[in-house]
């Protein structure tokens, strides 16, 4: 997998591109600021780009600006960002436009090799990925009376799952499913909390995420 | 007791001038303008004797200014036309009338634009009164005079002209003809000069100067339709003329003694003011009734404080005054009680000026103390608000710092650590690699703390997404239950969401069973509502300096049930 990474901070930006490279990746390209990410992007199409949120000048939000960007001009490339801010309205920037091919992982998820990798390749492969830290938060997050309480513990990981967006076959897969039982699983998820059969993968993460939010 | 002598000296004189007058006019109505009719006669005597009675009364009123002379020197002049009427029979008063029968207009033009403080303004109407005089006096008179022998014109009835040097009758006439062009020149001048003077005079010196505009208007259609025979005369068109420069002179004296009523009203006023004072102040009342009283609407009474050059209105707000505008200082015991700025030569009335400072004195201390007061608070407001926005931009300093500083390092703390473990040798014990994962399971729990730290100091999604979504973010946080019933759309002022964003999170931190949130706008406030049931550690008063120092509100209510709401209302501009 073809790989351009954005990030202001040398010592990051080189040793993120060592552990990739360690893992298999081939960084194609690497860029301190947004502009000369887009420039990159632009010239060697890679397969995703991972960005980080804060870049000069301001350092408050560019790398998600950048990340619109390149989702608007070139909807093939994926796009990583990652971020300090644990808050999901940053995450839902990016991923209510563009679903498809886009992710959000906390920052500190660079040394988790395992996880990265996994990240990169879901997008590659066009699914959307939500930091599980930023699930469990919404998902744990009080409330009063809330259908959430009246899901199985299963039901729960199945739907941090959903949230954290797996498709049906990367449900099976971590948690050692059959494909039938997923099935059953999300129906009664998607019926208890009220959420309507979603026409198509993207929608379903969206709307399970609209719901936890809510 | 002196000034009234003589005022009453000039008052006879007067009366004998214009009975004298009239009946020179009434013996020859052929010749001039008052023999005619009764109207002519009631004409001649009114409006001279009203000029020369308001000029004395203006003058007894404020004697250092040139404005009463100057009118009652016009009055008399007024009645000069008649006295260069051959049949007058005195060589003296006759000789008197061919000089000075065109003073009227320069005088009454003078009095005029120096009205009400006795001071021409400007360098154009010096050099407009002096061409007067010049054009009046010596052009149309004097200068005439000289040459002008009366027998040798074969005017066999006149009487002799005392100033007579040579007979020249042509040279007389050419000099009465350029005397009427460059009279309609500054007759038209003066009416405009005292036309510009309207939009500046208080409202009781406009009737003064429209007046005077009006008759200097008509002295230049007077002068325009006796430019045909070369010389000032007595045609129906002039005689009818000459009865309206009469009504205008009578107005003009009537504008002068209302503004005398006024200004006497203007001392009752004031004293009524003192009287309503002592009952309830209203702030800036006193302005008000002093702009109505001096008839200047846009008066503005000013309080110096403490720093030299600072002054406040009565509310406390600073106070710019306008530089084209008179300011006159209000001085007690040596010190500044106040700085009036109004309309140029709206208070050249000392005495008025004097007993309205007087008559106002309590009036204008308990302002001045009101005044100082308030600007006091508003220094205290603002002070609030920059130590508040201060602590703010501190917070959101260590946040960036925390986050861009600390948190960065020990996420390539890491990343450095996983890239030494790759490196390891395969043969490396399996404790090694344990205390490594340890040692980076350890660092990212640090890095989640911080970034706690970093939001609990101050959160970035508030300024870079707005307080709606900073509520938001609030509500995901799963350590406060926080339940939003409705939130405002839009950015406001950063210390605005700053504040609202404060009241909200403080409520949440210090409860336990959670908080309902509601904010709206509300014209031009921001309103929020927090519901809660535990307040116990809740800090009011630092809520409460942080919303004031914004100048908002906050109020608690507490029902029967236990809940406990918060009401903030902060002031913003859309």
């Amino acid at each position: 997998m073809r790989v351009v990474i954005a990030d202001d901070e040398t010592l990051l930006r080189e040793g993120l591109a060592r552990l990739l490279e360690q893992a298999g990746l081939q960084v194609v390209g690497k860029a301190a600021t947004a502009d000369e990410l887009v420039r990159r992007v632009e010239l060697t199409r890679p397969d995703v780009a991972i960005v980080d949120i804060k870049m000069p000048p301001t350092h408050t939000d560019e790398g998600l600006v950048a990340a619109e960007r390149i989702r608007d001009s070139h909807p093939e490339v994926g796009v990583l960002v990652l971020s300090h801010y644990v808050e999901s309205r940053y995450a839902m920037r990016l991923l209510e436009d563009h679903p498809e091919r886009s992710g959000y992982l906390l920052k500190e998820r660079v040394s988790d090799v395992a996880v990265l990798v996994d990240a990169l390749q879901r997008i590659h492969e066009g699914e959307c990925v939500l930091d599980p830290t930023i699930v469990s938060r919404l998902i744990g997050r009080p409330r009063e009376g809330s259908p959430l309480d009246e899901l199985t513990a299963r039901e729960l990981e199945v739907l941090s799952l959903m949230a954290e967006g797996h498709s049906n076959e990367g449900i099976c897969k971590t948690l050692f499913l059959s494909p039938k039982t997923v099935e059953t699983h999300v129906r009664h998820i998607l019926g208890k909390l009220g959420i309507g059969a979603a026409p198509d993968y993207h929608r379903r993460v969206l709307a399970v995420l609209a719901y936890l939010r809510g | 007791m002196r000034r009234r002598a003589v005022a009453l000296g000039i008052s006879a004189l007067g009366v004998a001038v214009g009975v004298f007058t009239l009946d020179v006019a009434r013996d020859d109505p052929g010749y001039w303008f008052a023999g005619t009719s009764t109207l002519a006669a009631a004409s001649l005597l009114a409006a001279g004797w009203a000029l020369i009675g308001c000029g004395l009364g203006y003058w007894l009123r404020r004697p250092t200014t040139l404005v009463g002379p100057l009118l009652c020197a016009a009055g008399f002049a007024w009645f000069l036309p008649e006295w260069n009427n051959p049949g007058i029979g005195s060589a003296l008063a006759f000789t008197i009338g061919l000089c000075l029968y065109a003073a009227c207009p320069p005088l009454v033009g003078h009095a005029v634009l120096a009205y009400p403080g006795g001071r021409l303004g400007s360098r154009f109407e010096r050099g407009a009164v002096a061409a007067a005089y010049v054009g009046g006096v010596l052009v149309l008179g004097l200068l005439p005079t000289l040459v002008f022998d009366p027998q040798g014109q074969d005017c066999n009835q006149c009487p002799s002209n005392l100033l007579a040097v040579a007979d020249n009758g042509e040279l007389g006439s050419d000099l009465d003809r350029i005397g009427l062009y460059v009279g309609i020149a500054w007759a038209l001048a003066l009416a405009a000069l005292a036309i510009r003077r309207l939009s500046r005079a208080s409202v009781w010196a406009r009737a003064v100067l429209a007046a005077g505009a009006a008759y200097l208007g008509l002295v230049a259609a007077w002068f325009v339709a006796s430019l045909d025979r070369g010389e000032l005369s007595n045609g129906t068109l002039e005689r009818r003329l000459w009865l309206i420069q009469a009504a205008t002179l009578v107005a003009l004296a009537g504008g002068v003694a209302w503004s005398w009523v006024r200004s006497r009203r203007a001392r009752s006023d004031v004293a009524r003011l003192v009287v309503e004072l002592a009952q309830s102040p209203p702030p800036g009342g006193l302005r008000d009734v002093l702009a109505g009283t001096v008839g200047d609407p846009g008066l503005t009474l000013a309080y110096p404080i403490d720093a030299p050059g600072r002054l406040v209105d009565a509310q406390g707000h600073p106070v710019e005054l306008d530089d084209r505008r008179e300011q006159t200082t209000l001085i007690r015991d040596g010190r500044v009680v106040a700085v009036l700025s109004h309309a140029p030569g709206l208070l050249d009335d000392e005495q008025l000026v004097d007993e309205v400072a007087a008559a106002a004195r309590l009036a204008l201390e308990n302002e001045r103390l009101q005044a100082e007061v308030q600007a006091r608070l508003e220094e205290l407001r603002a002070s609030r608000a920059r130590i508040v926005e201060a602590g703010d931009s501190e917070r959101r300093r260590l946040e960036r710092d925390l986050h861009d500083g600390a948190q960065q390092r020990l996420v390539g703390l890491s990343l450095s650590l996983r890239l030494a473990s790759a490196r390891l040798a395969p043969d490396t014990g399996a404790e090694a690699v344990a205390s490594l994962d340890e040692a980076d399971v350890e660092l990212r729990e640090a890095i989640a703390e911080l970034r706690d730290l970093a939001h609990g100091l101050f959160p970035a999604v508030l300024a870079d997404e707005g307080l709606a979504a900073a509520i938001e973010a609030l509500a995901e946080d799963e350590r406060v239950p926080v339940q939003i019933r409705g939130l405002a759309e839009g950015r406001f002022a950063p210390q605005v969401e700053t504040a609202a964003y404060t009241v909200v999170a403080e409520a949440a931190r210090a409860s336990t069973a959670g908080v309902v949130v509601e904010t709206r706008r509300s014209g031009h406030a921001l309103l929020v509502d927090v519901e809660t049931r535990d307040d116990l550690g809740l800090d009011l008063v630092a809520l409460r300096d942080r919303v004031g120092a914004l100048d908002g509100q906050l109020a608690v209510e507490r029902d029967e049930d236990g809940i406990v709401t918060l009401h903030a209302e902060l002031p913003c501009e859309s």
